[in-house]
């Protein structure tokens, strides 16, 4: 199989601007961390939602970017922790449920990846095939939510109540007011980025991208792509499962449309605009994006959509690298013109 | 119990046609020029909504569903001479563009004709009474139409001239160009001619389904899968036998399920196909 995707120059003068997105990166989060301090209410209580979104981002850009194996099944993930959640909170008494489903939400949607991802990467299965299995697997996930409604409830959804945080035998810290649960999700999206950048950057990071570039060769070089592929895709599927679980219990309500093509897509669309190849880049357009979103849906609700559309056709065909990629362009005129390109 | 089971067989072999006739654009593109056209359910959605729009204009409905083809036709000729023809030769981008073309599409469908369900009156309400079953009459005036429609493309491929030039293309792209084949023309006739096939599709189903503005979506995967199991390349023979394959084992597992389940089961069984016969089940199965 050739490579289908080749990195731009752009793309590449990013990788090595790595070193200063990390201090992006501490910049971001901690804006993010300081921003309930100046504000409250509304943005507080909704910025949470997004920073998950973001989670299922980075879990995309991981796989889309570094590895080059596009997922649009990513909601499907999403959706299948917002359930489990929810049906921990149903089924599970003894100890805290949310605490259950951060360990069950993750596994399972490990498993399911892993699984899926080995057997059809085993077998040489071509990416773009495997883009259409993914999206096969958003349709299956929204058809059994809507259809097993006994556990699901089927299209009325099912409502989740907020999870706290049991830190002793007598310390219950709730979170269902707007800021603690902020600062817990924020913790979570801090650590996740710091893991997915360690692991990046390090031997498997490395191997992922080489089989992007050029899968054969790292083959010659002796090593089995098709588990990277399939551990990529089991750590993309693990995130973007736990970050619908504390979406589920965040917003306390999930339906089948959560689980959605359309969801799937938005999630492709954020990680296009903010660069696939850019953790960051990802985490911040999902965040801005699914923002903007919001906001201009209420303000020009028909047209929103088509112009995320258009943006999206506009950033496969002109800026590969997306936001990230103009931005890595620009710093590296700038290295440039202090004497030395990165 | 004989008549259960030929009824069975009646359904499946609708089913069959109705997919195949979904299919046939997506298998087309794909399979002569090398683009999975993740548009294509638009395209099914856009005829649908033309042929609505036209018939509650007061337009019959062959002539609606010609506007259809025709109009799909158009879109797929300005997106391809725009964007598409500049990016054969990196077919992943293909997919991500014509992914975004169906998002675009859909929104326009949106704006343009609401978000409200719709319903295409029959033009063939009736059935045939076969003693034991009663067959409806659209459905299978559909499933002879879609047998014409593959045989007529049969013959345009395998004994024009034209199907000569599609042919050798693709089979050996430089060679064909060296002998003066015009290989951009040729390309775009083909997905001109897979998005009339599409729009074409999507008019004829608008009478058997509720049209709002998803209904190609699943007729994506399942065309897909109808493409993957039938085998790539193998446009006719192997999109019937796909067809009968899917919708065969859908309407089978319908038996005892749900359709909703039925589908799921399919769809993991397609998936189990494509990981041991990339090729087609009628191929033996090897690395693509």
């Amino acid at each position: 199989m050739t490579t289908l995707q080749t990195a731009s120059p752009p793309l590449r003068k990013f990788r090595r601007l790595g070193a200063s997105e990390n201090g992006l990166a501490v910049i971001a989060l901690g804006l993010l961390g300081l921003l309930p301090i100046f504000v409250s209410g509304y943005p507080v209580y909704i910025l949470p939602q997004y920073m998950l979104f973001g989670v299922m981002a980075m879990s995309l850009a991981l796989l889309w970017g570094f590895g080059g194996i596009l997922s649009i099944g990513q909601a499907g993930f999403f959706a299948i922790g917002g359930y489990i959640i929810g049906l921990c909170f149903k089924w599970i008494g003894i100890v805290n449920p949310a605490y259950a489903a951060v360990l069950i939400a993750p596994a399972v949607g490990a498993a399911l990846a892993a699984v899926l991802g080995y057997f059809l990467f085993r077998a040489g299965v071509r990416a773009a095939y495997f883009v259409l299995v993914t999206l096969a697997i958003s349709i299956i996930v929204e058809q059994v939510a809507v259809s097993q409604s006994q556990w699901t409830g089927g299209w009325n959804g099912m409502y989740i109540p907020r999870m706290s945080l049991t830190l002793g035998p007598a310390l219950d810290v709730s979170l269902f007011d707007d800021a603690p649960m902020y600062y817990f999700v924020l913790a979570i999206v801090a650590v996740v980025y710091a893991l997915l950048r360690w692991l990046l950057a390090g031997k498997f990071g490395k191997v992922l991208v080489g089989i992007r570039e050029n899968e054969d060769r790292i083959i010659s070089l002796g090593f089995d792509t098709s588990l990277y592929k399939a551990t990529a895709f089991m750590i993309s599927g693990a995130l973007a499962t736990l970050a619908g679980a504390l979406y589920g219990t965040h917003a306390g309500f999930v339906s089948p449309s959560l689980a959605g093509v359309l969801f799937s897509t938005e999630v492709v669309v954020w990680v296009a605009i903010g660069g696939r190849a850019s953790l960051l880049g990802a985490l911040l357009a999902a965040i801005v994006v699914a923002w903007l979103s919001n906001y201009l849906s209420a303000l020009v609700p028909k047209y929103w959509q088509l112009v995320i559309g258009v943006v999206f056709v506009a950033v496969i065909i002109y800026f590969k690298g997306g936001l990230a990629g103009a931005v890595a362009r620009f710093g590296a005129r700038f290295n440039a013109a202090d004497g030395r390109d990165g | 119990m004989l008549s259960t089971a030929a009824s069975v067989l009646i359904d499946a072999t609708l089913l069959t046609f109705t997919l195949a006739l979904a299919s046939l654009g997506l298998a087309i593109i794909f399979g002569l020029i090398g683009v999975i056209n993740m548009g294509h359910g638009a395209m099914l959605t856009l005829g649908a909504y033309i042929t609505w729009y036209s018939m509650a204009s007061g337009v019959p409905f062959v002539a609606a569903v010609l506007l259809a083809a025709g109009g799909v036709a158009l879109v797929g000729l300005a997106f391809e001479h725009f964007i598409i023809r500049y990016f054969y030769d990196r077919p992943f981008d293909t997919l991500l563009i014509t992914w975004g073309f169906f998002l675009v599409i859909t929104e326009v469908i949106k704006i343009v004709f609401g978000t409200d369900i719709h319903n295409v009156p029959n033009p063939l309400p009736g059935a045939l009474d076969l003693g034991f079953q009663e067959v409806p009459a659209y459905r299978t005036l559909l499933a002879g139409f879609t047998l014409v429609l593959i045989l007529a493309i049969g013959l345009v491929f395998y004994r024009t001239g034209l199907g000569i030039k599609i042919r050798a293309l693709t089979q050996n792209r430089e060679m064909a160009s060296l002998l003066g084949l015009d290989i951009g023309r040729t390309y775009k006739l083909v997905f001109v001619s897979g998005s009339f096939l599409a729009g074409l599709a999507g008019a004829l189903i608008s009478p058997m389904l509720s049209v709002d503005p998803y209904i190609g979506m699943v007729f994506l995967v399942r065309a897909f899968f109808v493409v993957i199991v039938g085998g790539i390349g193998q446009i006719l023979g192997g999109t019937l036998i796909g067809s009968f394959l899917i919708g065969g084992s859908e309407t089978f597992f319908a038996l005892f399920s749900t359709q909703t389940f039925a589908q799921t089961v399919v769809f993991a069984l397609a998936i189990i196909v494509l990981r041991f016969r990339p090729l087609g089940v009628l191929t033996s199965g090897s690395r693509s």
